[in-house]
């Protein structure tokens, strides 16, 4: 509950023959946590199984599938029937499936945007009733096709137009505010028409997808809508048939991503491994409650044919930590995680933080019916996302809390009193300000005293009994000399100040051996983390207020009567669910630092790396 | 309800004491706490270490609010 799971180290060295049965067996077995070597000069690191790069290659093409078809991560019971021959066979004839669909699919939508770029020239030649053949070169006309600013500019044209030739044919029709015309004229004219055209404005525009299209615009408009629909019902088609093929070898897919990583992570097991030109060497931890189960078997699979070495956790080593918790303190893991792992040595604090979180959160919700709705919706949470369920389990139980602190205080979403019926309670946390002050100041001093100890015994058990004495017992006696100062000081008790000097003295003298002068600088720390437990009387404080406020707003809506009641309700409801989400925030982030930061200072080092064992899956 | 001005002031004093001790907090652990978000995003072990540095200037708010707490008390 305190200590991590015992590990022993372990050694495991043979010939090369056997290291592929040595590496299954271990992967089988699950509980090796492999320390990689680094290449040195007595031995290099182990090449991987022959097997590895075909499955490399068949695992990019699963995983590239995996995308293509847009599966999604989900728990699958597909079997695998004859393994990685049937993996190969299926996935390239997947694949070449995949791709021809998503080929044609790529040949539709081109088409589909060339159709497009054509659509919009043809609509700006609709309502010319020219046939699209003619826009083509000649060799005795030329053609103009663009826009002009307005439509008077047609009539000047024509009349310029006219004094330099009588052949000429100009079309034009009005697009919105631009009119749009056609004109085919002589090529002899050709310059003199550009140069008319340039003077009114004249902004051309090319055609360059109508070429090949016969006929009036109108009809070819109409045979392009014809072969979009067309088109569109083969990609949805195409689309529907590459679903089709998702559905179909989903749990196929997953399965095989699964299998294959499995065997990639065996085959290349042997680059952590160190290796001679016959033999390799795998170092690793193993928990002492597997030890000798893990050795029987690595014996039998490989005849006693390779040599096993195990020894007891030594002090300089780097061990692996698993956490031990029983299934009541287990979720409160979460907070270890998310901050550091304890070191081997060290105490595990998950016990020490599944007692005191849910009090702090309680402390500071403090209110029963806010601890009903917060359980209601963590728990409802937990049945939605199961990945959770470690925060959601805390979560839940400091909602507990906050009800029984409810009882306590004797609040009830704020309000002290339900009509005339007062709500029976110890303390009221709006009138008895100061009392709250002196218990959250009460709870700071256990706690960081709670702290210096475990500080003491970690100390005490890594590097004896001096120097706890002086790093963590200095603290003790500098708390003692303030006693006495201040019950000297207060007059509480007939002591001369002289005695809380000279602890208080003696305190600074055994810090500054313990831990030198950053130890003493330290010593306002032990104030202000103390005072820091203030923090329990200030937010509870201020989520009573916030309520108070509500219910007080509300009730003089509800005074008022008739419409004025909806307003009425309308402010509780979202008042309450504003302070609901506050105090909810604001607890778990006050309690958890005062965890991190007060508690952990004291006596938490951390730093230690994760038992991870091979074959386990995450 | 009328009060005396040595009240008001008072208040305005404890007020004042508080308010810009918690300013001052909020401007140090401005920095040192978008520097620890830093380190934390390349290195998650950085978390503890991180949250202690930027935790550190508190010690500002609470004797800010200690003093407050002093003046209203003494001055009854």
């Amino acid at each position: 509950m305190l200590k991590p799971y015992e590990m022993n180290s372990i050694l495991i060295t043979g010939p090369k023959n056997l290291q592929e049965k040595i590496i299954k067996e271990l992967h089988k077995l699950k509980i090796l946590h492999i320390v990689e070597h680094l290449k040195s000069e007595l031995a290099d690191i182990g090449q991987p199984l022959e097997t590895t790069n075909k499955l490399s290659e068949i695992i990019v093409k699963v995983r590239s599938l995996i995308t293509a078809l847009g599966i999604k991560q989900e728990k699958n019971k597909f079997e695998l029937k004859r393994g990685l021959l049937e993996i190969n066979h299926t996935t390239k004839k997947l694949n070449e499936e995949v791709n021809k669909n998503f080929e044609e699919l790529r040949k539709v939508e081109e088409q589909l945007s060339k159709n497009q770029n054509t659509n919009q020239e043809l609509r700006i030649l609709k309502n010319i009733g020219v046939p699209l053949e003619n826009f083509t070169s000649y060799k005795s006309l030329a053609y103009f096709t663009g826009y002009l600013e307005g439509k008077n500019d047609i009539t000047n044209l024509e009349k310029e137009l006219s004094e330099i030739t009588k052949n000429f044919m100009l079309f034009d029709s009005t697009l919105k505010k631009q009119t749009f015309m056609a004109l085919f004229i002589d090529i002899k004219n050709k310059e003199n028409t550009s140069n008319i055209l340039q003077k009114i404005g004249f902004t051309p525009i090319n055609f360059t997808n109508i070429g090949g299209l016969k006929g009036n615009a109108v009809a070819n408009l109409e045979k392009i809508e014809r072969q979009n629909t067309m088109l569109m019902d083969k990609s949805n088609k195409i689309k529907k048939q590459i679903e089709k093929l998702a559905q179909e070898y989903k749990g196929f897919l997953l399965t095989a991503d699964d299998f294959l990583s499995q065997e990639l992570e065996k085959a290349e097991a042997p680059l952590k491994f160190a290796a001679t030109k016959d033999a390799f060497l795998i170092k690793g931890w193993v928990p002492t409650e597997n030890l000798n189960n893990a050795i029987s078997k690595l014996n039998k699979i490989s005849k006693d044919k390779v040599f096993i070495h195990h020894e007891d956790a030594k002090k300089e080593d780097n061990v692996p930590v698993k956490l031990d918790n029983k299934g009541y303190a287990k979720p409160f893991e979460f907070f270890i995680n998310l901050y550091s792992l304890p070191k081997y040595k060290e105490i595990d604090p998950t016990f020490f933080m599944f007692l005191t979180y849910p009090i702090f959160f309680g402390f500071m919700l403090g209110d029963f019916g806010y601890g009903i709705v917060s359980f209601a919706l963590f728990y409802f949470l937990k049945k939605k996302i199961p990945k959770g369920a470690a925060l959601f389990n805390i979560l839940m139980l400091s909602s507990a809390a906050s009800i029984f602190f409810g009882f306590i205080y004797g609040e009830f979403f704020g309000l002290e009193e339900i009509g005339h019926f007062a709500i029976p309670h110890l303390i009221s946390r709006s009138h008895g300000v100061t009392e709250l002050m002196f218990i959250s100041i009460a709870i700071g001093i256990i706690h960081v005293n709670w702290g210096l100890i475990a500080g003491f015994v970690n100390i005490l058990k890594e590097h004896g009994l001096n120097h706890a004495l002086f790093e963590k017992g200095s603290w003790f006696v500098l708390e003692i000399g303030i006693l006495f100062l201040l019950l000297s000081y207060l007059n509480i008790i007939e002591i001369i100040p002289l005695i809380g000097w000279l602890f208080f003295i003696v305190s600074l003298i055994m810090l500054y051996k313990g831990e030198g002068i950053k130890g003493v600088i330290e010593i306002p720390s032990i104030l202000t983390n103390t005072l820091s437990y203030l923090r329990l009387m200030a937010i509870g404080l201020s989520s009573v207020s916030i309520a108070v406020v509500v219910n007080d707003m509300a009730a003089g809506f509800f005074h008022k009567g008739g419409f004025m009641i909806l307003s009425g309700i309308l402010i509780l409801l979202v008042g309450h669910v504003l302070n609901i989400v506050l105090g909810l925030f604001g607890s778990f982030l006050h309690s958890l630092r005062l965890h991190y930061v007060e508690f952990f200072s004291k006596f938490f080092e951390g730093g230690a790396e994760k038992y991870s064992p091979f074959g386990a899956k995450e | 309800m009328a009060v005396e001005l040595s009240v008001g002031l008072i208040a305005i004093g404890s007020g004042l004491a508080v308010g810009l001790s918690a300013l001052a907090a909020g401007i140090a652990e401005k920095e040192i706490g978008a520097a620890a978000i830093g380190a934390i995003a390349e290195k998650d072990e950085m978390f503890g270490k991180g949250l202690i540095f930027t935790v550190i200037p508190e010690t500002l708010v609470i004797f800010g609010l200690v003093v407050a707490i002093l003046i209203l008390g003494l001055a009854g």
